[in-house]
């Protein structure tokens, strides 16, 4: 395999990069760059202007895995996330729209998640397109509403695993704030299905045929069943819009004048991997992911989906989840030739986990499971970029989920044995908390700033979470900062203060309009601690006063 | 970050902007360059590979007419040929196989089959098969455990079987069936001129139905239990099969026989499944009646990729057969198994001999490239007392 034109490829991504960086960097009147603009931090990214209709371009599942496996695409230099606004925190855009992180959902929002209905309508179903080739079988129906979902099966031996990973992980990514289609848990007997006059199947060669009642029963005989000769399925609502096809997890697409950040370089498909290591998402590539154009308020865009939830915690789909999935490549060569070397006498530890057994939620397991050594099938690019600083971003939306939230959430996928939901919501629970533990341990934690009453109030939240202790104070530094020249002038000795809130200093306080003051916090720690690590505040003094308006956190 | 950054140097000064304008700067100019999503060659090639399926309408061919690359008996050389094959004919009812085969050492072989798999919801099956052989350099050795590599000979092997079968499925795993049909076979000098023919070395006596080859019939039964995970490539369960055959002589009453099989494989998992021990056993015993005896050409064979990995193919010949096979599997990652195996067996004439003594052994190590749920390629390497063998097959082993 060549991946020689894949440097065309990173030629044109980095070439893109530097536009983008070129653009970040424009001067504003005296020749001088600004560090903050007027409207800073944007919670916004309209990447929603009306562009031409792009070009449907599915991609080649092959090539994403070889390429992925095998080469290094998009840009891999360490650089900050390119689409976070000043704050840190990532705008709402067509990829994601900041939700449990950012206002604490209702429950019943939560549960709810992306569904607009409740599936499904009664009435029978007619079957416009059966799928009868490939690990997956399935069908296209139409309900008698004239909905249509794409209805997708447990495997046999595996009732409710794959369909109950499925709605769990569209409700969970959701929450988070990525778009997902709308995953119902249904029931139905084969006497619903009914035959759409012009039904087709694809056989294996890729041909469509007119289908009849023998394919059906041959999707059925593949899956799981009830028992009582019912079927239990996921009814997928298909996306409202035109298939444009996958995205990368590299590079921008070439026909989509708003998509302008390298995907590799987009917060939330970087800290994704922080979400997937929570859930076990480990088929998080290009191939589960899909891009639609919309039309909204007469302007027509590309808004970006994840799709396709089968393989996530403890369910690979067809089976149940490989104890590779999240713990190795599928390709690692240092591994493999250590395995063939050694007639497997040597091998990685996960071989030797233990699995209770739960057919209906099959693999996961969470003592064992180490955020930071987490991956997935193939080095995603994104993934493969996330810094800590986007992890520490995705761990504090991880860590807002509550126990009671997460199981709420669980519940929706209706898995009828309790002891298998107990256990996977305990999964859940403490990969969570291993998540949290790791990333928000990373960089300094504090966050929720705001100003109040007695200063500047802020949560640490590794303390608030249990992961650290409070320290015994946190040393501030105050500046003056130059905008302009991005150039910071002390204005006071560093002090220690025991706790949450902070005092404004006067001359801070009582600065300009227009004017920008910076703050150095970080923890005091004891004596031989490793140095610890800091957050620079920057603030605006606004008519209303002092407005924080950036946040960077040391790594 | 979205940040404005800091000076660039030899930049022009730019009128100071908002955040929002600057982004709708930067999708302005990406606008007006905008291009249609294009693929690199490979990329190419692997998309219209998948898309057009090209691999599935290879193996399936130009009108169910599909070439075929191997399948012929090891020893016979390179093997191509083409198969017919329909699905669900008259309605559904019914499939419909045949195909032909030819080896550069003029092997050939032929099949028809008929099956109708799907009767009461598929739960009965019935086949009619017809198999046509023409194999002109099969090796004898002579029969018996103590046989002589020097000995080596090869004949011609012809035979034509109609075969038919119903059965019925009980469970998934779980299959009972009767099968009849005719067998008509003869023999011949074989045409591998590097060794010498059979009926110059062996006699009737010591090569049974080496002069006259007679008309069979043929009668049996089978049951099968099978709860493998993955039959095309086993981690866990056990395949246990057990036949009945009678081949009656419808010419002399001379070489009538019964057949009793048996196999046992087991599969045990450990270090979650990424470490299986395969086990196999295997026996077959022929009895007959006084006065009669089984042909030599039609009784059981040992050595070669699929049991005795460490000889050749047909390396022993006997009436009754026993087999057993280890193998330590690892896991290398996902598309390659490696096998460390150790194989021991012996043919026998007498039922007395059915015994653990006398075993002819081997050891190898194999390599097994998968695809999602099947070994698809083989490639074994045996070694025993009469040296190393390396074969290379299509499918795995047991």
């Amino acid at each position: 395999m060549c991946f020689k034109k894949q440097g065309v490829r990173s030629q044109k991504s980095r070439s893109w990069l530097g536009s983008v960086l070129l653009a970040m960097a424009m001067a504003p009147a005296g020749g001088v760059a600004q560090k903050f603009l007027p409207d800073d931090p944007i919670p916004l990214d309209r990447d929603d202007r009306n562009i031409p209709a792009p070009r449907r371009h599915k991609l080649s599942d092959y090539y994403d895995f070889l390429q992925n496996s095998f080469g290094s695409p998009g840009d891999r230099r360490p650089r900050t996330a390119m689409n976070v606004n000043t704050l840190g925190e990532t705008p709402d855009s067509a990829w994601f729209t900041n939700r449990h992180g950012r206002r604490r959902l209702p429950i019943d929002e939560l549960v709810r998640g992306p569904d607009r209905g409740s599936g499904p309508a009664d009435g029978p179903w007619k079957i416009v397109k059966g799928k009868n080739e490939g690990v997956t079988p399935g069908f296209r129906i139409e309900d008698s509403r004239g909905d249509r979902y794409a209805i997708k099966f447990d495997p046999r031996g595996n009732l409710e695993m794959a369909t109950s990973a499925d709605v769990i992980g569209t409700k969970f990514l959701h929450a988070i704030g990525y778009n997902v289609p709308e995953n119902y848990i249904v029931y139905f007997w084969p006497g619903r299905l009914e035959l759409a006059d012009d039904a087709t199947i694809t056989d294996t060669l890729g041909r469509e045929r007119r289908m009849d009642r023998i394919d059906i029963q041959q999707v059925l005989n593949r899956v799981a069943s009830v028992g009582d000769g019912s079927y239990r399925a996921v009814a997928s609502k298909i996306l409202p819009g035109e298939d444009l096809g996958p995205f990368r997890y590299y590079g921008t697409r070439p026909d989509d004048p708003n998509d302008v950040f390298p995907h590799e370089h987009r917060r939330e498909l970087r800290g994704l991997r922080a979400f997937s290591a929570w859930l076990n998402h480990d088929d998080s590539r290009s191939i589960n992911t899909l891009d639609m154009l919309v039309t909204e308020g007469g302007r027509q865009f590309v808004r970006h989906h994840l799709i396709d939830f089968g393989s996530i915690l403890g369910s690979g789909s067809v089976s149940e989840q490989k104890p590779r999935a999240g713990n190795e490549y599928v390709w690692e060569a240092g591994i493999a030739f250590t395995r063939l070397a050694t007639f497997g006498l040597w091998d990685r530890s996960w071989i030797l986990m233990n699995y209770p057994r739960h057919p209906s939620i099959g693999k996961i397991e969470a003592e064992r499971f180490r955020p930071e050594l987490w991956k997935p099938e193939y080095p995603n690019p994104a993934f493969v970029n996330c810094l800590p600083e986007d992890a520490y971003w995705a761990a504090k939306i991880v860590m807002a989920f509550s126990d009671e939230e997460i199981r709420a959430v669980v519940n929706t996928s209706r898995i009828s044995d309790p002891r298998a939901e107990d256990y996977l919501i305990e999964c859940i629970r403490q990969r969570r908390d291993k998540a949290g533990r790791y990333w928000l341990t990373q960089v300094i934690s504090a966050d929720n700033f705001r100003i109040g009453a007695g200063g500047l109030h802020f949560e640490d939240l590794a303390v608030r979470y249990g992961f650290l202790k409070a320290p015994p104070g946190y040393v501030v530094t105050w500046y003056r900062y130059d905008n302009a020249r991005d150039r910071k002038v002390l204005l006071d000795r560093p002090r220690e203060y025991a706790a949450s809130p902070i005092p404004i200093l006067a001359e801070a306080g009582q600065g300009r309009p227009g004017e920008y003051f910076s703050l150095r916090l970080q923890r005091r720690v004891e004596e031989n601690a490793k140095i610890p690590k800091a957050a620079h505040l920057y603030f605006r003094r606004g008519a209303g006063g002092l407005e924080l308006v950036g946040i960077e956190r040391d790594e | 970050m979205m940040t404005a950054g800091a000076q660039t140097a030899g930049q022009e000064p730019a009128p100071a902007t908002t955040r929002a304008a600057l982004l709708e700067s930067l999708r302005e100019k990406k606008a007006q360059a905008i291009s249609p999503p294009r693929r690199t060659g490979a990329e190419r090639g692997l998309y219209e590979f998948r898309e057009r399926r090209l691999l599935e309408r290879f193996l399936a061919g130009w009108h169910g007419i599909h070439p075929k690359i191997g399948g012929l008996v090891t020893g016979s050389g390179f093997a191509a040929g083409a198969e017919f094959r329909r699905e669900r004919l008259g309605g559904g009812l019914f499939d419909l196989r045949a195909s032909t085969k030819f080896s550069l050492k003029r092997y050939q072989k032929q099949e028809l089959q008929i099956g109708f798999p799907r009767l009461l919801k598929e739960r009965v099956f019935v086949d009619f098969t017809f198999t046509r052989r023409n194999y002109p350099q099969e090796d004898f050795f002579g029969l018996g455990p103590r046989s002589r590599r020097e000995d080596r000979t090869n004949f011609r092997l012809e035979d034509a079987t109609f075969l038919g079968t119903v059965g019925a499925r009980w469970r998934r795993w779980f299959t009972t069936g009767l099968h009849g049909g005719v067998v008509y076979a003869n023999t011949g000098p074989g045409t591998d001129g590097l060794f010498p023919s059979t009926e110059r070395v062996f006699s009737p006596v010591s090569a049974p139905g080496l002069e006259q080859q007679p008309d069979f019939y043929r009668l049996g039964g089978f049951a099968r239990l099978d709860y493998r995970d993955e039959p095309g490539n086993p981690r866990s369960g056990g395949h246990y099969a057990a036949e009945w055959n009678y081949f009656g002589d419808r010419t002399w009453s001379l070489y009538s026989f019964r057949r009793y099989q048996t196999e046992f494989q087991q599969y045990i998992p450990f270090f979650n499944r990424r470490r299986v021990i395969a086990f196999r056993a295997r026996a077959s015993l022929t009895d007959t009646s006084p006065g009669q005896n089984a042909p030599f050409y039609m009784q059981e064979t040992l050595g070669g990729s699929e049991d005795l990995r460490g000889f050749r193919e047909f390396r022993f010949r006997d009436k009754n057969l026993m087999v057993y096979n280890l193998e330590y599997r690892w896991e290398v990652f996902s598309g390659l198994d490696m096998a460390l195996f150790g194989d021991a067996g012996k043919v026998f004439s007498r039922r007395s001999d059915f015994s653990l003594s006398g075993l002819e052994g081997s050891y190898g190590l194999g390599f097994r490239f998968n695809q999602a749920k099947a070994v698809f390629l083989r490639v074994d390497l045996g070694r025993s007392r009469e040296g190393m063998r390396f074969f290379f097959k299509f499918g795995h082993v047991f």
